[in-house]
């Protein structure tokens, strides 16, 4: 296993780094739909749209993070992510996601209604917390927790 | 004992003055405190979204296929802007002098170039009286909370950049190192071009880690060489990715110019205001000093009257 080759994996967003550490494979929700990266990837820039990204560490374990757009710039044996906001899985809490998409759902509901309103806002905004939600129950999935 | 009134009151004006400052300095202290960290929160994603478009600079200028107008550098080079970063209010040292001398400077080195400022700030507003010509103002708050701020600048920055009316764009900023270390800087934003001068070419943040021509090509050579040669994939197309890519990068450097030149500015102040906190404690005590004697004298010189006067009495 010695020589097995890794990535070196970073994602940050404005407010902080999320993680950074050596990693087997990662798997990213971008515009033209998922990709995953191994190592000795080609040179790639992408853009990334809200969903969730699994990333396969070198014990084999999983991380979940779940981000709302951002990019992802893939080099020889490096992996940046550049995302607009980024949770880790074990970050979401159930309760806030729940009432997040309860809102993000009324808000699009009234939208619908009045004709004036900016539909695409709305739907982003209902995206992201769909994806949020989508990395929670991966995650939970992923610890055998109900 | 005229004197000795009028020195009083100057004690007293000096310790009113000082306990302005030292409220100053606590305020400013706070401030910074918030500046800061907001500063180091967001240096990582500033500085790897840098180098993500300067790599993409240099493909862009390359002998590639891919020709991005906000990435390609023009041939001759007549107007330029340069966004000027400074504070609302004053009381903070040298820190604004420092930043607009700076930015002055790079101009005298091209004569031949006309330079038009941005100015982000109020204290900018002194280029007026310098014979320099202003494009615009843009109103800055004191604590930034998120970057929807920057939004209008970088649009006017890249709006006239494309309609060919600048050649360069610049930010004139105060790069904030520590508390006590704030370094004025003139960064190139227009073209993104990894062949500027390296003085325009930094990452914000320590001078020690800022990128330099040398990292680039070995980060090249390191991660970018292989059977493929250096060329990127780009998903969905390299127009739409750059196209969405590049403002939104471009927006983070000058946000993160702004964290950067609102830590310094605060740094800045509560220095000054540490110094002349200092410096009216040394007026006071020496003033005070002044009044014993003062007052000393006085007595003694009413004794010597009495004293001469119950003589002359006994006489």
């Amino acid at each position: 296993m010695a020589d097995k080759k890794t990535i070196k994996f970073e994602i940050v967003t404005p407010e902080r780094t999320v993680l950074s550490k050596e990693i087997m494979q990662v798997t990213v929700p971008t515009q033209d739909g998922e990709i995953t990266i191994l190592p000795e990837h080609i040179p790639l820039v992408s853009i990334l749209k809200p969903g969730v990204l699994e990333i396969k560490s070198l014990d084999q374990s999983m991380d979940i993070i779940s981000v709302s757009g951002g990019f992802i710039e893939v080099l020889r044996d490096k992996v940046v992510v550049l995302a607009d906001t980024a949770e880790r899985g074990e970050e979401l809490d159930e309760e806030r996601v729940a009432t997040a998409k309860a809102k993000a759902e009324k808000a699009k509901a009234e939208a619908i209604n009045r004709e004036d309103y900016d539909l695409s806002a709305v739907a982003v905004r209902l995206e992201v917390v769909l994806a949020r939600e989508r990395a929670l129950h991966k995650w939970r999935k992923l610890k055998n927790i109900k | 004992m005229a004197k000795t009134k009028e020195i009083s009151r100057r004690i007293k004006s000096i310790s009113s003055t000082k306990k302005i400052t030292r409220a100053m300095e606590m305020v400013a202290a706070a401030k910074m405190r918030k500046a800061i960290e907001a500063v180091l929160r967001t240096r990582t994603y500033a500085n790897l979204s840098w180098e993500t478009v300067l790599h993409l600079s240099a493909m862009a200028n390359g002998n590639g296929e891919l020709r991005h107008p906000l990435l390609v550098s023009r041939s001759e080079t007549k107007k330029v802007a340069i966004i000027l970063i400074t504070s609302n209010r004053g009381m903070c040292g040298a820190y604004n002098a420092a930043v607009i001398n700076k930015a002055k400077d790079s101009i005298k080195i091209h004569p031949n170039v006309e330079a038009e400022f941005i100015l982000v700030g109020k204290k900018g507003a002194s280029v007026y009286s310098q014979k320099q010509i202003v494009a615009a103002e843009f109103p800055k708050s004191d604590v930034l909370n998120n970057s929807s701020e920057v939004v209008p600048i970088i649009k006017m920055a890249i709006e006239n950049f494309l309609s060919t009316k600048y050649d360069k764009v610049f930010v004139a900023y105060t790069d904030f190192v520590s508390a006590a270390k704030q370094v004025p800087r003139v960064k190139q934003l227009l073209p993104v071009d990894i062949n500027a001068e390296d003085e325009y070419l930094g990452i914000v943040g320590d001078p020690k880690v800022s990128v330099t021509k040398d990292l680039i090509a070995q980060k090249k050579e390191k991660h970018l060489a292989g059977s493929t040669g250096f060329e990127y994939i780009f998903e969905p197309s390299p127009e739409e990715v750059l196209d969405k890519i590049i403002p939104r990068l471009l927006e983070v450097q000058i946000y993160q110019a702004l964290l950067e030149a609102n830590a310094s500015e605060h740094s800045a102040r509560m220095s000054a205001m540490h110094q002349a906190t200092e410096a009216a404690t040394d007026m006071v005590s020496e003033l005070t000093l002044f009044y014993n004697k003062a007052r000393q004298a006085g007595i003694t010189a009413e004794i010597a009257e009495i004293s001469a006067g119950a003589n002359a009495l006994l006489d």
